[in-house]
């Protein structure tokens, strides 16, 4: 049942009028080489001030990551690895000390086409004074969508991440889940191209994750490109074409997770566990 | 956020709404008979800025009077009278004044002054401030037909804040008796002699309303005899005694008494104003010709 | 454009659900009428002081909601991290800071709307009339003055670390300009050489408020100002509140989003 509602939401918006952007051509089976490059970094590397004095810490060290068109992308590492950084790059947030980054083949250093991107942030505490429509209605407005699609869309959310009830409601009133899934809505709402989820599943219910696991298939099903960050290995491991795992802001692997799985013959735990230096766990 | 701003802001605004409060609350709650700790209280709680408000009250009163047009601490260094002003400006602009005889007074210099004093905004400096004074009242001028009751409320509020302020109940009653309200200024009056008993500048104005305004010169006589008293008690003993108050006091004793026909009376008095007058030629001139007339016997007066 | 009327929108959605503008108003309202309540001398017709209070409440009032409603703007996108999201959004940063300050400035003036109209009651309740004329003036400038108070309390906002002590600097200004700013001029000719040069920069430089108060007029009936006057005011706030925009943009545009 949530299964089918899914599919059907998801394909109600993919159908939607003309915000509807040209998907991409190819056919959506996993990362060939070849395929269209939507996302790419090229020697990323990011230095924040310290704090205190006038040290510097670097989150992420020469990342180089691709990602094509109609891809799910899992970007896994420990807490601290820099999974947020290259996403704040990437979304023009933080500017990159050295090296670019690419969305669309444009430098993120221009002013991008973000109306292709949805991007949904981790912790993020939205205006508790608006509801959950008015909130959706609000970055509808920002798409520019009309108010017709945009009242058609909200529906459509509300019920795909079932905030339904709660629609009326301020957000201060939201439990942390509910948040989450409004983020979730949000980043739908102008059907984009490619996804961008700081770990979507992060404060939500088993059942939540599964949801959100639906989703994500079905996006790629629509041919979007999905690039997410998550510490639930497993439900990575399930909707994933490709994996990169990054500890202490390098790339430690970049595969397809088939791949991997072939090549160390261990599940992907058991491989983020050695990647990240926790050894003897592993061999024991 | 900005709570803890918002919080103190709030709480400045109720602050001043529990200090309207108070003081709208204050004389009700005396008349309850605990005038003595409400008072203390009052004293305690706001101390010296309560006579800072009253103050500040009084000059808004004079303010309303010109109808906003009114120099700033900016523009009084001009005017070195400040806010004894509006206790002169009564006696300058009211045309229709029944008091026919104040030596003392030079009506038409004190007026001049008063002009010169307000025409404190010179040629503008900048194109700031012309263009500024567009903005603002820049005319000269006072109230009239009825509206001065508009200054009567800022009076009483600095009376409620500074009893003892004695400028306050002669200027309030001053327009109370123009504005022909005699009751009021009677009861103001006496509200402001309780808090100041010894003050013969109320006793002068209170004198005046009985004689002038409710026709009464035996009660004027009474407590302006009275104001007399205090004076002396209060001021004789002084280097630097108030004898522009005495000089009014005696004058109208003695415009008094030659009305009612006691021209001995009014000599004596006369003869106490010649030792307080700025111009005791005019006041010798007048006891001259009232001697001549006691001499010649006519003891009533002429009407 | 319609991206910054979007985001003007929630502003003033935020205005109307939160409690403070309802303190203010109720505590303003509830001072008029106590004021009100009392009748000084037996003279129920006297008003000017009535209007008075009410006009200097509305002042503090409109200044409060003003300065707090802006300070808090930026600021509190940053710390619940709505900014993230919003800049992922087809929105500029110059959008952000023209969409806050539109919100902030049309929410002053709804609020300065409703006060006014309390203040027209409360006068045409005492005194039976209504200079008209006058009060849509006094309204409009006031509401124009709010423009660069706004501007000011937003580029105050991207200097000054917590919005706390941007509200306190903004008002202290804002209130310094309305005191003060009519007699810097005079000030600085009465200081010796250097100082006078800089009292009389300053006197050049800071907006002045002080026009726009014109509460003088309005309390004493006095004929209105000529309407040429009201647009050259209305245009010096408009170049000034750009100025202090332009300002903000330039700020926030190389700001870090992360504190
Ligand atoms: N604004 C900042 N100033 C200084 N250092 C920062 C800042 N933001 C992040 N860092 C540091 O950069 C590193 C990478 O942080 P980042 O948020 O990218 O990690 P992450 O991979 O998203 O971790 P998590 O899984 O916990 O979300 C961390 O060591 C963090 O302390
Ligand atoms: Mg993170």
């Amino acid at each position: 049942m949530w299964q089918r509602l899914c599919l059907c939401q998801v394909k109600g918006f993919v159908l939607a009028g003309r915000w509807q952007y040209a998907a991409p051509q190819n056919n959506t089976e996993s990362g060939s080489k070849n395929m269209e490059v939507i996302l790419e970094t090229r020697d990323l590397r990011v230095e924040y001030r310290a704090q205190n004095g006038q040290g510097k810490k670097v989150a992420v060290k020469g990342l180089n990551l691709k990602v094509h068109a109609g891809e799910v992308f899992g970007f896994l590492g420990p807490n601290g690895a820099g999974k947020t950084t290259t996403m704040n790059v990437l979304l023009g947030f933080v500017h990159a000390t050295a090296g670019d980054a690419y969305l669309f083949g444009v430098s993120v250093r221009e002013p991008i086409a973000r109306q292709r991107i949805g991007y949904l942030p981790e912790l993020t505490y939205y205006y508790k004074f608006l509801t959950a429509e008015e909130l959706l209605r609000f970055y509808a407005r920002l798409f520019g969508i009309p108010r017709a699609e945009a009242d058609r869309r909200i529906d459509q959310l509300l019920r795909l991440v079932e905030l339904e009830a709660a629609r009326k409601r301020p957000i201060k009133t939201y439990s942390k889940g509910m948040q989450q899934r409004v983020g979730l809505a949000q980043a739908l709402i102008n059907d984009p191209d490619l996804l961008i989820l700081d770990e979507p599943t992060s404060g939500l219910d088993p059942l939540g994750r599964m949801k959100v696991r639906e989703i994500i298939q079905r996006l790629k099903n629509e041919g979007k490109t999905v690039f997410f960050s998550s510490h639930e290995l497993g439900e990575v491991e399930t909707v994933c074409d490709r994996v990169a795992i990054i500890n202490q802001g390098e790339l430690k692997v970049e595969d397809r997770v088939s791949a991997l799985v072939e090549k160390h013959q261990a599940n992907l735990e058991q491989i983020f566990l050695s990647l990240i230096g926790y050894q003897a766990e592993v061999t024991a | 956020m900005n709570r803890p701003v918002r919080h103190s802001l709030l709480l400045l605004l109720l602050a001043s709404a529990c200090f309207t409060l108070a003081t709208l609350l204050q004389p009700r709650v005396a008349t309850w008979g605990q005038r003595h700790a409400a008072d203390s209280l009052m004293k305690v709680v706001l101390g010296d800025g309560r006579r800072l408000f009253a103050n500040h009250f009084f000059v808004q009163a004079d303010v309303t009077f010109h109808s906003g047009y009114y120099p700033s601490i900016f523009d009084r260094d001009q005017a070195p009278k400040g806010t004894r002003h509006l206790t002169a400006s009564p006696e300058d602009h009211a045309e229709h004044d029944p008091d026919p005889a104040s030596p003392g007074r030079e009506k038409d210099e004190d007026h001049s002054g008063h002009a010169c004093e307000m025409s404190f905004l010179g040629p503008p400096r900048d194109w700031i401030e012309a263009f500024g004074r567009r903005f603002m009242v820049t005319e000269h001028t006072h109230l009239k037909g009825g509206k001065e009751r508009e200054m009567l409320p800022w009076l009483k509020i600095s009376a409620e804040l500074d009893p003892q302020r004695v400028e306050t109940y002669t200027v309030a009653s001053y327009w109370l008796r123009n504005l022909g309200k005699f009751q009021e200024a009677e009861r103001f009056l006496r509200e402001g002699l309780r808090n100041n008993p010894k003050s013969y500048e109320i006793l002068f104005e209170l004198g005046r309303l009985y004689n002038e305004n409710l026709q009464d010169p035996n009660r004027a006589r009474n407590v302006w005899e009275l104001g007399v008293r205090c004076w002396d008690e209060r001021e004789s003993k002084k280097d630097k005694p108030d004898l522009l108050a005495l000089d009014e006091l005696t004058v109208h004793l003695a415009d008094l008494e030659e009305k009612a026909g006691n021209l001995a009376r009014a000599i004596e008095w006369l003869q106490r104003a010649l030792r307080a007058s700025p111009r005791p030629e005019a006041v010798q001139e007048r006891i001259e010709d009232l001697q001549r007339r006691l001499a010649a016997g006519g003891s009533r007066p002429s009407p | 454009m319609n991206t910054v009327w979007a985001l003007a929108g929630v502003v003033i959605k935020e205005l109307y659900r939160r409690k403070d503008f309802y303190v203010l108003f109720v505590l303003t309202a509830v001072m008029t009428l106590l004021m009100g309540s009392i009748t000084f001398f037996n003279d129920p017709r006297i008003a000017s002081y009535l209007k008075d209070i009410c006009l200097l409440l509305i002042w503090i009032s409109a200044l409060v909601i003003a300065i707090t409603t802006t300070a808090r703007q930026i600021p509190a996108e940053r710390e619940n991290r709505t900014i993230f999201p919003l800049l992922a959004k087809p929105v500029t940063r110059g959008q952000v800071v023209a969409g806050k300050f539109l919100g902030c400035w049309l929410a002053s003036g709804i609020a300065l709307g409703v006060f006014y109209l309390f203040f027209g009651v409360v006068s045409a309740s005492r005194e039976h009339d209504l200079a008209v004329i006058q009060y849509l003036q006094a309204l409009w400038l006031h509401w124009v003055m709010l423009a660069i108070v706004v501007g000011l309390a937003l580029l105050g906002s991207l200097v000054f670390a917590a919005p706390s002590s941007n509200a306190t600097i903004c008002f202290i200004v804002v209130l310094g300009i309305l005191l003060l700013g009519r007699h810097l001029n005079q000030v600085a000719l009465q200081q010796p050489e250097p100082l006078r040069t800089v009292v009389y920069s300053i006197y050049f430089l800071i907006p002045h408020l002080e026009w726009y108060d014109i509460r003088d007029l309005l309390l004493y009936d006095h004929p209105g100002l000529r309407w040429t006057d009201c647009l050259l005011a209305t245009l010096y706030a408009g170049v000034y509140t750009a100025m202090l925009l332009l300002g903000a943009w330039l700020l926030f545009r190389r700001k870090p989003l992360h504190a």
